[in-house]
């Protein structure tokens, strides 16, 4: 004599996994999980999403199993994630990053806590406690398209999408870009991270190459000389906590008076500087024009 | 009109007739026509004061050979009289879904239902019998809306009691039976619908978001950094917590105990070998450790060992040996380091587990942890023999300590998004102008409060080589995957307070005498 109820427990817990399993799919599908972890996710993101699927359905077989006591609760470990997923909120940008130097003038820099801005290429844990409000965040639904130089229409002819269909270029490890008998490298954007890795590795060979780069300015005094600055790329090692800006070092005489978080395309000369006593390719600047400003991150493994 | 019915559950013995003569003999209650199903003769009789009961016994023979008649017999009482309310008593090694699928019988199912189910438990015995009385008391527990408890001598012996009981029903109310008033209420209180209360959360949470988000940010508190923060954290926890969850689920169910005590080791040297190599071969970090580290316990793995294999396990294993190698741009020396240093901590610290075993309980539930997991089912593990329901078994015990340690993990998480939102500046502005001893302690309180993933940390380390001396880094290196705020909250779902408190210390002390001497000694 087994009975026959209908337990709302089960129902909720069947809701909550078929939901957050759903929406696992749904994320990585969309490929909106890259705001929040890297591409190395992917197969362990399509493994929690088909364990949920599966327990959803050995939910369906308790489904009419009678229980006195019903508790729900605990679903909040798979539906708070999902609210938070579904509530509106921009990924990470430079100004969250680097929220105390949005003002770009020296005297922001007074402040004592901009130690945990760190280095290009290595650097820091996310860092909002700002100084100064990051402006881009009153209207952070609007996202990216805030950006101060987003309209300014980009002419420069050195746009990685204009040379990628250069009949000439040569291909470096799978690298598009360059032109060795201009010694020229175009940085497409999806090739940030490789080109810089390249460069770095075979930096005998790249000297003196001209190269045009974009990133968002970065150059903070803390690590960086008044004629220096990044334009650097947000770098996502493992998750969005571990944020950090990525880049070559330029040599520009006016580097301070860049607005810092803005877009640019450096055009400069590649040569082999140093920097904390080691040796490291750098850009000797020739050109700076706006750019658009480029969406998603840097995953460099 | 459905006639409420009111159960009272508790073992043999525990009071539950007694109970019902002295709460339902009231004056005031002459008027109000119930019936009384009783399914246990005790030795004390129901006797009614005031002629408004009407009572009528089952014995636990008939309740297991002729169920239907008596769902027959109890029908036509109900459609003979009219009773306002019924009051059962139930068998106290009967499981409690017995008597709802009698009163599911489509027969009952349209004249009663059941409103309020009370425990009644002897606070003298109610100890000793859990151990021991298989799965119906248990069960019995789990269910009740609340717990009346009698013979309680001191405060300590109702606390104690009462952490037990929660531990079964996690959040149950208990009262001391004199405290009828309460009693009253809590019996007539209306139930809220559990599910209705869960919506409203939800709908209580997407308003504060809408309202709070832009008050906080007026005041610089970055919640869009902080959720973004957040769901990283968790995208990247999850899938880890679910192998670990699966993983230690295999364990409980497929595994049993009298295998692993013939095939592990019994010689400690070769057990913490065996823990180390093992915690090699399990590519994964800290949230997928705890629960397979609470599932050796319990299988009945010597502590030390365990611990150790817990310590090492999120440190040795080929993903972060291979992160820290990237992230210290291929500097050999460092992850050499880590792993070593790991190992020698997470050594030492078993070590200590062995020549001083912890006191009292280690796994929170003591003595019920043999008999049941946490995830609130009764069958013993042991008895289900055939594939098919062990199957069940490992899929219903999976998912319960998903959301056991989960809980934590979402509230753990939580905690350290805030720290990471809010800046490390606190820590990194301490560090100017000390020396090495106080920079280590720094950067290991910094790793605790960040409770990154083993996988990512390395990283973040680096980020602060240029202000932290190398020793310093590799506190930040070897504490943070053994124990951090994620980690405390998680192993506080399956083991007792003093046991965790005692690890964190132990964890920490080590680590940084490790970290301290070897690295000076290296010149590191």
């Amino acid at each position: 004599m087994k009975a026959r109820a209908f337990n709302p427990q089960v129902f909720l817990e069947f809701v909550s996994y078929s939901l957050f399993g759903g929406y696992m799919f749904y994320l990585v599908n969309s490929g909106q999980y890259l705001s929040y972890v890297t591409p190395r996710m992917k197969p362990y993101l399509y493994f929690t999403a088909t364990v949920m699927m599966i327990w959803a359905c050995t939910e369906l077989f308790r489904l009419f199993r009678p229980q006195h006591k019903i508790r729900s609760f605990h679903c909040f470990v798979l539906v708070l994630p999902i609210l938070f997923l579904l509530l509106p909120h921009s990924p990470l940008s430079t100004d969250n990053l680097t929220a105390n130097y949005t003002g770009g003038s020296a005297f922001n820099q007074n402040m004592p806590d901009k130690a945990n801005q760190q280095l290009p290429t290595s650097s820091s844990g996310v860092n909002a406690s700002a100084g100064t409000p990051a402006p881009a965040e009153s209207d952070i639904s609007t996202s990216t398209g805030s950006q101060p130089d987003a309209e300014i229409p980009n002419t420069a002819n050195s746009t990685p999408s204009d040379t990628q269909s250069n009949p000439q270029e040569d291909t470096v490890a799978g690298l598009s870009g360059m032109d060795a008998a201009n010694k020229k490298i175009t940085v497409d954007n999806d090739e940030f991270y490789p080109w810089i890795a390249e460069i770095y590795t075979n930096m005998d060979k790249y000297e003196g190459y001209t190269i045009s780069i974009t990133g968002f300015v970065f150059n903070d005094p803390e690590y960086l000389a008044e004629d220096e600055f990044v334009p650097a790329r947000l770098a996502m090692v493992c998750c969005v906590a571990d944020l950090v800006p990525m880049g070559m070092m330029c040599q520009y005489e006016k580097a301070s008076e860049l607005t810092v978080n803005t877009w640019v395309t450096v055009e400069g000369v590649i040569h082999k500087g140093r920097y904390e006593g080691q040796d490291e390719p750098q850009i000797t600047v020739k050109n700076i024009t706006p750019a658009q400003e480029v969406e998603g991150y840097i995953y460099p493994y | 009109m459905l006639i409420p019915i009111y159960v009272v559950t508790g073992f043999l013995d525990a009071g539950k007739t007694t109970f019902l003569n002295n709460l339902l003999n009231r004056h005031d209650w002459r008027d109000v026509m119930i019936l009384i199903i009783q399914f246990e003769t005790g030795e004390e009789e129901f006797q009614s004061r005031y002629n408004n009961c009407h009572s009528i016994s089952f014995p636990k023979k008939s309740l297991e050979r002729q169920p239907k008649q008596i769902v027959e017999q109890i029908r036509s009482l109900l459609q003979s009289r009219d009773f306002n309310e019924i009051w059962i008593e139930w068998n106290g090694v009967a499981p409690f879904s017995l008597l709802q699928s009698l009163l599911l019988h489509s027969s009952l199912r349209g004249l009663c239902k059941i409103q309020k189910v009370l425990h009644v438990a002897d606070a003298a015995h109610i100890e000793n019998l859990l151990g021991r009385t298989g799965g119906s008391l248990l069960e019995q527990i789990a269910n009740c809306d609340f717990i009346v408890l009698r013979n309680v001598r001191s405060s300590t012996i109702y606390y104690r009691i009462r952490r037990l009981m929660r531990e079964i029903n996690p959040g149950v109310d208990i009262y001391e039976i004199r405290a009828y008033n309460d009693l009253y209420k809590q019996i007539f209180s209306k139930k809220e619908q559990p599910i209705n209360i869960f919506f409203l959360t939800v709908v209580i949470i997407v308003f504060m978001y809408f309202f709070t988000k832009p008050v906080l940010e007026m005041f610089q508190i970055p919640v869009n950094t902080m959720i973004n923060v957040f769901l990283g954290i968790i995208l990247q926890a999850v899938p880890f917590l679910l192998i670990g969850v699966l993983l230690s689920s295999v364990l409980q169910v497929f595994i049993p105990r009298s295998a692993i005590e013939r095939r592990f080791p019994k010689s400690f040297g070769m057990g913490m070998l065996v823990a180390i190599l093992g915690g090699f071969c399990l590519p994964v970090c800290d949230c997928a450790s705890i629960p397979v580290f609470r599932s050796l316990v319990r299988k009945g793995i010597p502590l030390p060992v365990a611990v150790t294999f817990m310590s090492a396990t999120p440190i040795i294993n080929p993903v972060v040996i291979l992160s820290t190698y990237y992230a210290f741009g291929g500097d050999k020396t460092i992850v050499i380091g880590r792993v070593c240093l790991g190992v020698i901590s997470a050594v030492i610290i078993g070590l200590i587990f062995a020549i001083r075993p912890p006191k009292g309980q280690v796994l929170s539930g003591g003595a019920l942890d043999g008999l049941m997991c946490s995830c609130g089912f009764y069958e013993d593990t042991e008895s289900i023999t055939t594939f098919q329901g062990k199957i069940g078994l490992f899929f219903r015990h999976s998912k319960a300590e998903f959301f056991s340690v989960g809980k934590y993990l979402v509230i753990g998480t939580f905690i350290s998004s805030i720290f990471q939102s809010m800046g490390t500046k606190i820590f990194t502005s301490a560090q100017s102008g000390t020396g090495l001893a106080i920079s280590i302690v720094i950067m290991m309180a910094m790793a605790f409060a960040l409770s990154l993933c083993s996988t990512s940390d390395a990283v973040i380390a680096r980020s602060f080589s240029g202000q932290f001396p190398m020793p310093a880094i590799m506190g930040f290196l070897v504490f943070g995957p053994m124990m951090d705020i994620k980690n405390v909250m998680m192993l506080s779902s399956g083991f007792a307070k003093r046991f965790i408190g005692k690890l964190l210390f132990t964890a920490f002390i080590v680590c940084f005498f490790v970290v301290f001497l070897l690295s000076s000694l290296g010149g590191m």
